[in-house]
């Protein structure tokens, strides 16, 4: 594979990395391909932000190949700067500064001229609704619009492959909304992009998904592939559970998981709703009116990464926000 | 053209969060001012008003013409307390004096017989520098006494000189001071905390990822720190000149130009602490201890001759000390390139092994 243009923007094989005797990731492959999104989906610990600062040059790894727009990295990281956008976890814009001042450095950082930059700028602001706040102190903006100014200031050298780690944690559901907007603009343009994210509505939103968990890979395919993976049953009854509740469960031999005000109980084929209820009320809870539904990205996900006790995964707002 | 475009970039931010910071305003313009201002009234090291209590058991003319030879000028300024003397060690501690003057009952006797007189000069050893200054006054006035009592026609007269400072002014050997100290704390503090602010924030690693070459992100982050320390040492100095009327006798040129090569050290060192802090705090501390280590074996108040010889040879380590010499020289004295070459050297060497040090740990920290 030669550098430069190749038809595969990032490439993982192997990775590993170790913190001292504990393993933060543990063997994980992926590709992006050219004007693709694909998502990293996994809870906290999965490992997504050591394998995103990794493709960044950032850290150094202990096993594996990574090579972004076929250079190898970290060597020859320097290559790639250019072409690259990476997006980190934490936001890091200057909050003393106002929005077209956060822009103005980076274009300075990227050597746009003056004219180039003001060109830029507009098609930033239009794309991103942030010309109205252009002097308002970032400190000053909502997590959405610093979210959006993170992304504009990683697209001000126009780069061909963006590396974005979690950016809509922490926003709005409408805000999460438009930035994927802009995410699916920007791949019509031609963007490859690999994004992190911890909701799994997200995860139908780009082409392909992988779901991560304590450093390992559960899974890999189109949204569509992933749902389909899904065994068995999934019924919902509406009643809220409590941790210890859903470590009563488990002792139970019930696998649940929790959505806010609803409970998620997988079953195999057998198993009809009936039944569900019997057992849950065994378990002390009154479930009004269990019913059967249509297995989600999250049911599956929960399915695949297997519920441990205190350990269940927590669908952050996944179905309804 | 992209490298100049990157460094301008950087030292344009840099100085948009410099003065959107009030505190740093403060810190950066007040400070300096209110420093010297301080310095100059209060860390007087002239000693003037020694409060002296006499205990005169001779009570002759000649004893109250010897205690007014000592209250001619403003040094001491004598009074006789209704107390015992067993009892003036408790004035003492009261610090209703510092200095005390026992004359003996045979006080005139023995001069009119042409015998040797001793008078007692108890001083107040606390503050040491003080009651050294103030025996030499006392001594210098029993010494022109004794000469006008003495028979000789020609009496030996001692004439004094201060050189440079002529009414031996303390805000004088001040001000050079503060400039060099504050040129020192400032920028070891600033360059230090701009960059650990940066990685503290998650910022330095967003920086990282564009094409930034390490020079460039190192001359963005020194050259407004550089700058901001020339600013420091001229409103120093205008202060210095226009308010203490301080004489500046050398070449501004000079002074600027060696402020500069000084600068690659401060500047180093501020590099360096950035990589051994994770926060702010830590660069902070570190710059601190930096700054009170440099300045209290530079001579600021103590002549580094006065030390001990093992602080002497630390001393040797000590980039501002030699910079000190250079700042007083220059303003002082009028000192030359050539009168300061082994201190222009030093500060040559301190530059660029400090630098290059930093540098190069620098680079590998930040890859």
């Amino acid at each position: 594979m030669t550098p430069g243009n190749t038809p595969v923007p990032i490439e993982v094989r192997g990775f590993k990395k170790l913190y001292g005797s504990i393993v933060a990731v543990d063997g994980i492959d992926l590709s992006l391909g050219k004007a693709e999104i694909l998502a990293v989906a996994g809870p906290d610990g999965a490992g997504k932000t050591t394998l995103f600062r990794s493709i960044c040059g950032l850290v150094d790894f202990t096993e594996g190949k990574i090579s972004v727009d076929g250079y190898h990295i970290p060597k020859d990281f320097e290559a790639v700067k250019p072409i690259l956008g990476y997006m980190p976890q934490i936001f890091s814009l200057y909050p003393d500064l106002s929005v077209e001042e956060n822009l103005a450095f980076y274009a300075g950082l990227f050597g746009l001229s003056r004219d180039e930059f003001r060109t830029k700028k507009e098609r930033l602001y239009e794309f991103s609704g942030l010309g109205a706040f252009a002097d308002r102190r970032v400190q000053n903006l909502s997590g959405g619009m610093k979210q959006k100014l993170a992304l504009s200031c990683n697209l001000i050298h126009n780069p061909e492959i963006l590396v974005l780690d979690e950016p809509t944690t922490g926003v709005d559901p409408l805000s999460r909304r438009q930035f994927w907007d802009i995410l699916a603009d920007l791949k019509r343009e031609g963007a490859s992009i690999l994004v992190s994210t911890p909701y799994m509505d997200e995860v139908g939103r780009a082409d392909r998904a992988i779901f991560m968990n304590r450093g390992k890979l559960l899974a890999e395919g189109t949204p569509e592939d992933l749902v389909n993976r899904y065994q068995g049953r999934v019924y919902e009854a509406p009643v809220e559970v409590t941790s210890a509740g859903m470590r009563k469960l488990d002792g139970l031999g019930i696998r649940a998981g929790r959505f806010g005000a609803t409970l998620h109980i997988y079953t195999h084929e057998m198993v009809d709703g009936g039944s569900v209820t019997t057992a849950l009320e065994g378990a002390g809870l009154a479930p009004g009116g269990v019913k059967e539904i249509e297995p989600g990205l999250e049911d599956v996900f929960i399915q695949l990464m297997g519920v441990e006790p205190g350990n269940e995964h927590n669908s952050e707002g996944a179905t309804h926000d | 053209m992209g490298r100049r475009r990157t460094v301008l970039a950087l030292v344009k931010k840099e100085f948009l969060q410099v003065f959107r910071d009030k505190m740093m305003i403060r810190l950066i313009f007040v400070a300096p001012i209110l420093q010297l201002l301080l310095l100059g009234y209060a860390v007087n090291l002239d000693v003037r008003l020694i409060y002296t209590a006499v205990f005169d058991h001779d009570r002759t003319e000649i004893s109250r013409e010897f205690l007014r030879s000592f209250s001619a000028d403003d040094y001491f300024v004598i009074d006789a307390p209704d107390i015992p003397i067993t009892q003036a060690e408790k004035g003492f501690r009261e610090n209703r004096y510092n200095a005390a003057l026992v004359i003996p009952e045979d006080f005139s006797e023995r001069l009119e017989a042409g015998q040797e007189a001793r008078v007692g000069f108890w001083v107040d050893g606390t503050n040491a520098n003080a009651a050294g200054i103030a025996i030499g006054y006392a001594g210098l006035i029993t010494q022109k006494f004794n000469e006008r009592m003495t028979p000789l026609e020609r009496p030996i007269t001692l004439h004094k000189k201060f050189l440079y400072n002529p009414e031996a002014k303390t805000i004088y050997f001040m001000v050079p001071a503060i400039v060099a100290t504050l040129l020192t704390s400032l920028t070891v503090m600033l360059t230090s905390m701009a960059i650990v602010r940066e990685r503290e924030m998650g910022t330095l690693e967003q920086v990282m990822v564009t094409p930034i070459s390490t020079p460039a992100f190192i001359m963005g982050k020194t050259i407004p720190f550089a700058i901001l320390g020339f600013i420091e040492i001229t409103v120093a100095l205008a202060v210095g000149i226009a308010w203490f009327r301080i004489p500046f006798v050398g070449s501004p040129l000079l002074l600027y130009s060696l402020a500069f090569v000084y600068l690659f050290t401060v500047l180093g060192v501020g590099m360096f602490i950035s990589t051994i802090s994770h926060t702010q705090q830590q660069a902070m501390f570190f710059g601190w201890f930096f700054s009170v280590f440099a300045i209290l074996t530079s001579g600021f108040f103590t002549p580094v001759a006065n030390m001990p010889a093992v602080v002497r040879y630390i001393t040797l380590a000590n980039p501002l000390q030699y910079f000190m010499k250079i700042v007083r020289g220059i303003i002082m004295k009028g000192a030359t390139a050539g009168d300061l070459y082994r201190e222009i050297a030093a500060m040559f060497v301190f530059g660029a092994v400090i630098f290059s040090f930093s540098w190069i740990r620098f680079s590998k920290r930040t890859k």
